[in-house]
């Protein structure tokens, strides 16, 4: 999962602001998909977008802070980037607040668009990068055996082998044994890696 | 009255003769009669108690020394005080010089002597009673005159008395006032010369028409001279004067209107200040909707101005292709954009027209297209209403005589209200607007919201300035939009329908309508 394709998407209801914007970014040869209201996209929402979200913060029916709190529901990641008029600060406030990354007041200079439509394409590609790192130590853990997760955990928790031994009355030998299969399906040759690993997706095990 | 004359109350008769047997006899014949009796014997005494008690008739005799009876009825008639007692001569003198000498000299009948009682009786009674109505009917006509004069002399208005030449023969006090003048010294003056001293002989003077044909005439703010030659405005009825069909000049009723004009003026223009400051509230009113609606228009604006950019960029970048631009896409892409600053002015258009200060007046105007362009309006505010705006308006109707900017501000002020009582109860059903004909000559439009409702009392107060059910209201609204609505010589009011909500309207004249104008009118 390293080079995913991502999409700018636009949910946007003034038809052509939607379509000049989306001319727009095409032009600057990024991949866009507008939708021209809030349901229309939390319809199509999957956690499998990559990319950002640029989402006017008026709109009739379902307005962009509804959608952001829906989004956040569904733990979605994708950054969003409000788009606000005049007099819209304070609810850009709340916005921000919200976990967005950025705001941009209408009418905006294409290139400022550009710049925060950029960063939010690079957090989208960090959150995404360390995402799937973590999935995959997630992955490799799962590949332990009970007995392996044992020792491993007593391990991070500093205890030599001869005390792991002792408490799980085996033999040192078997212990070593064990500790060089988790070394291994874990993919590193030092214990301070290991720990690191572990303690980085402590919090997505804890929440399962 | 022919009772108490026969009862002869009150009734005095005068005896005068200078034999004391006749005195004696008449006595007799007359005081069982009810008859105040007085004797003389002689002409000083009869005058003297004549003048005091002023006898209804005298039995006088012509033969007596020192003064006679022709002297003594002379002397009697002589007397305002006596003059119109009857005097009955008495005299053995039965020949006929002395009766017409008696007669010449005022006296009212004759009886010869010696004379018989019964005779007496008959001729003193005939002679009381007529004496008597007589003193009533003058009586009755003084207090009938004194009455007139009281009446002339208390009206406020000017009376002239005019002859067919205009020369002035009754003046109340009323009218002297007014000329600066006495009613002596203006009696017999002509009223043409008096009052109108500048007019040329071809002139057509007020009051000649009536005085000359008989014309009757009314008129205001004409200007008169007073004696002293200063005007004044005067407001004068000229009625003819006629008897038996016959013109004899005219009466004319005038007054001094100076303090009423004055009046007038003064009430013209509070009047004026008035609608000067209704339409200043209500320019204000449009100013303040215009502030609260800001954020939304500015939104509304920014929409295709960011179009625009968005489109400039793309318009660029397809020219500073290397290889040969995309015209098509090109000239696609500046359409757009054309269409877009014309929607950005279309929006600025629509701004200026409804904050722009005077009221633009009275006109012909559509119904549908005014709330149409009122909904769009409306728009820009209802970006977090879920239902929306419905509008619904038969194809036939009739235009309507008012001023569309004040029409509009009313219509806005009633769509907003409803969208925000829709928004309090987070309802989804539109705000529905509607217009029909209604049967008095006025077109109706109707908007109903399914929101909040309406407070108990809104009957009585919601319509009364500084009145607000809302939390951040000022009031004003409500009491701007009749003052603006009754100005159009229509109605505006609500009702509450029984699934809730609020349902306003106002109706409008319809243009053309004699009924509606007039109505527009009474309302100013």
């Amino acid at each position: 999962m390293t080079d995913i394709q991502q999409t700018v998407y636009i949910v946007e209801d003034d038809e052509a602001v939607r379509d000049s914007l989306e001319l727009l970014l095409k032009s600057d040869g990024k991949s866009v998909k507008p939708y021209e209201n809030a349901m229309a996209f939390l319809k199509d929402y999957s956690d499998q977008m990559a990319g950002c979200i640029v989402l006017d913060i008026r709109m009739p029916g379902m307005d962009g802070m509804e959608l952001q709190k829906k989004l956040n529901e569904k733990h979605s990641i994708l950054p969003i980037i409000f788009v606000t008029g005049h007099g819209d600060v304070p609810m850009a406030v709340d916005a921000m607040k919200e976990g967005a990354v950025d705001f941009i007041q209408k009418p905006y200079r294409e290139e400022a668009l550009l710049e925060k439509i950029e960063a939010a394409l690079a957090q989208d590609r960090e959150q995404r990068k360390s995402l799937d790192e973590k999935q995959e130590i997630i992955r490799r853990i799962k590949t332990l055996t009970p007995r392996e997760h044992e020792i491993m955990d007593r391990m991070i928790a500093g205890q030599a082998n001869k005390v792991i031994a002792i408490e799980l009355e085996i033999s040192q030998r078997t212990v070593e044994i064990h500790r060089s299969r988790v070394m291994h399906k874990m993919g590193t040759h030092s214990l301070a890696h290991l720990v690191r690993m572990v303690l980085s997706v402590k919090d997505l095990i804890d929440a399962r | 009255m022919t009772e108490s004359v026969s009862a002869n109350s009150e009734v005095t008769v005068l005896l005068v003769d200078d034999n004391p047997q006749n005195l004696k006899v008449l006595y007799e014949t007359l005081k069982d009669k009810g008859y105040r009796l007085l004797i003389a014997n002689e002409g000083e005494k009869a005058l003297d108690l004549a003048h005091r008690h002023q006898p209804e008739v005298i039995l006088l005799d012509i033969m007596m020394p020192e003064m006679d009876g022709y002297e003594v009825c002379q002397r009697l008639k002589a007397d305002p005080a006596t003059a119109d007692c009857a005097v009955v001569f008495l005299s053995a003198l039965d020949d006929l010089q002395a009766k017409v000498k008696g007669f010449s000299l005022g006296g009212a009948d004759y009886i010869s002597k010696p004379f018989q009682s019964l005779e007496v009786i008959a001729r003193v009674k005939t002679h009381a009673q007529v004496i008597r109505l007589e003193r009533q009917l003058q009586a009755r006509n003084r207090e009938l005159q004194s009455d007139q004069t009281r009446i002339l002399n208390s009206i406020s208005e000017g009376i002239y008395g005019l002859d067919e030449h205009g020369n002035i023969e009754f003046v109340n006090p009323a009218a002297a006032l007014i000329a600066r003048s006495t009613v002596d010294e203006l009696v017999g003056r002509n009223f043409f010369e008096l009052h109108f001293p500048d007019s040329q002989e071809s002139d057509t003077l007020p009051v000649q028409a009536t005085c000359r044909q008989g014309v009757a005439e009314n008129q205001r703010n004409i200007p008169m001279a007073r004696v002293d030659g200063s005007r004044f405005p005067a407001e004068y009825r000229a009625t003819p004067k006629l008897d038996n069909e016959e013109l004899h000049g005219a009466v004319v009723v005038f007054r001094d209107i100076t303090t009423d004009l004055e009046n007038e003026a003064a009430l013209e223009e509070a009047q004026a200040l008035v609608q000067e400051q209704r339409d200043q509230l209500a320019h204000t009113s449009r100013l303040t909707t215009m502030g609260e609606m800001a954020a939304g228009f500015a939104h509304e604006v920014n929409q295709p101005l960011t179009a625009i950019t968005n489109y400039a960029r793309v318009a660029k970048r397809i020219m500073s292709k290397q290889e040969a631009p995309d015209m098509s896409l090109l000239a696609e892409t500046m359409d757009k954009i054309e269409a877009q600053s014309h929607r950005a002015s279309e929006i600025i258009r629509r701004i200026r027209r409804f904050v722009k200060k005077p009221a633009t007046g009275k006109e012909i105007l559509s119904v549908p297209a005014l709330l149409e362009d009122t909904r769009q309006f409306a728009e820009v505010d209802m970006r977090n209403n879920e239902g929306g705006i419905e509008l619904m308006v038969p194809d036939a109707l009739p235009d309507v005589l008012a001023d569309p900017i004040q029409v509009q501000q009313v219509a806005l002020n009633l769509i907003r209200n409803a969208l925000e009582a829709s928004r309090s109860a987070s309802v989804v059903q539109p705000v529905k607007v509607s217009a029909e004909l209604d049967g008095a000559g006025c077109v109706r439009v109707q908007v109903r919201d399914h929101g909040v409702g309406l407070p108990e009392d809104a009957e009585e107060k919601l319509f009364l300035p500084f009145y607000t059910t809302k939390s951040d209201g000022m009031g004003i609204g409500l009491a701007t939009c009749r003052s603006l609505i009754q100005a159009q010589g229509g109605d505006i009011g609500f009702d509450r329908p029984e699934d809730g909500g609020a349902c306003f309207y106002f109706t409008l004249p319809v243009a053309g309508e004699e009924r509606a104008l007039s109505a527009a009118n009474g309302a100013e």
